[in-house]
């Protein structure tokens, strides 16, 4: 079988069997976490009227736990992906890299991979800084 | 469906469509695939998407990347005392709630409510909901904001 057979049997042979279905999966997963932390985040927030400053400051020191900055890291990649997917299915409204699906996917993850590497980087710096057993203060 | 694709027959043409079931209360499939969501949802969807990627670039970099350190009550004052983080924080409240729930919208669509009835009834629901939403995130940065 040739490329080309292949990649075209995987049209109607079971949605499951192509990238795009899992790019589609993930990009809704990642939007169901997102929505659900956005409304969890306006909570947070408005602690602050709620209760005053202390509050919110309280659940920021809870926040410093090297299990939210975890936490946060996968929430930036929920981020990422969803916005650099999000980019792709834009520019195909646009009509541009119709021809090139799977580059301009590559492309996208490229960016948000390498993105993640900043946050990445500055989550382990934070933790390593604020807490002295690093993430051996999770064990 | 087949999933022998390989040994497919030659393809036939088209059936010709068949006639209209009449419209009752629900739609008719086709309809259904046609309107889903409609097109000022989404054309909103892409805008706030625009908005969302400026806007959650500005926040992340911002309050993790150039950093504050630890987050406190103060340093949020210290960055919404410029009116340009407080452009940027109120248009992603609102931008992040429309696309939340227009997004979240069009998940149940996928599955269920495929009368009219229940779809506008939906789309109300999450209009009163988001609105009150943005309304309380309003009044819950407004210290910060008109300090």
């Amino acid at each position: 079988m040739t490329p080309v057979d292949a990649a075209a049997t995987n049209v109607g042979a079971g949605n499951w069997k192509g990238l795009g279905m899992w790019a589609w999966l993930l990009f809704r997963v990642a939007g169901i976490v997102l929505v659900v932390y956005l409304f969890a985040h306006i909570g947070v927030i408005s602690t602050a009227r709620l209760g005053g400053r202390s509050t919110l400051n309280s659940a920021f020191d809870l926040f410093d736990h090297p299990l939210f900055v975890l936490l946060d890291l996968l929430l930036v990649w929920a981020v990422l992906f969803h916005a650099l997917n999000g980019v792709r299915i834009l520019l195909m409204d646009f009509g541009l890299g119709i021809h090139r699906h799977k580059l301009v996917f590559a492309a996208c993850m490229a960016v948000a991979v390498i993105s993640l590497g900043f946050f990445a980087f500055k989550a382990f710096a934070y933790i390593a800084a604020h807490h002295a057993g690093g993430l051996g203060g999770l064990i | 469906m087949t999933t022998d694709v390989v040994e497919r027959p030659p393809q036939t043409p088209p059936a010709p469509p068949a006639a209209s079931p009449p419209v009752t209360g629900r739609m008719r499939p086709t309809v259904i695939a046609d309107s889903a969501g409609g097109m000022w949802a989404w054309l909103l969807q892409r805008v706030t998407a625009v908005v969302l990627i400026i806007g959650l670039l500005t926040h992340l970099v911002a309050t993790h990347i150039f950093n504050i350190g630890h987050l406190s009550y103060l340093n949020i004052g210290d960055r919404l005392g410029s009116t340009f983080f407080v452009v940027i924080d109120v248009s992603l409240l609102a931008a992040a709630i429309f696309h939340g729930l227009n997004g979240a919208r069009m998940v149940v669509l996928d599955y269920w409510l495929e009368s009219r009835a229940g779809r506008r009834a939906l789309s109300i629901a999450l209009w009163v909901f988001g609105s009150a939403v943005f309304a309380y995130g309003l009044w819950a940065l407004w210290p910060w904001i008109s300090r």
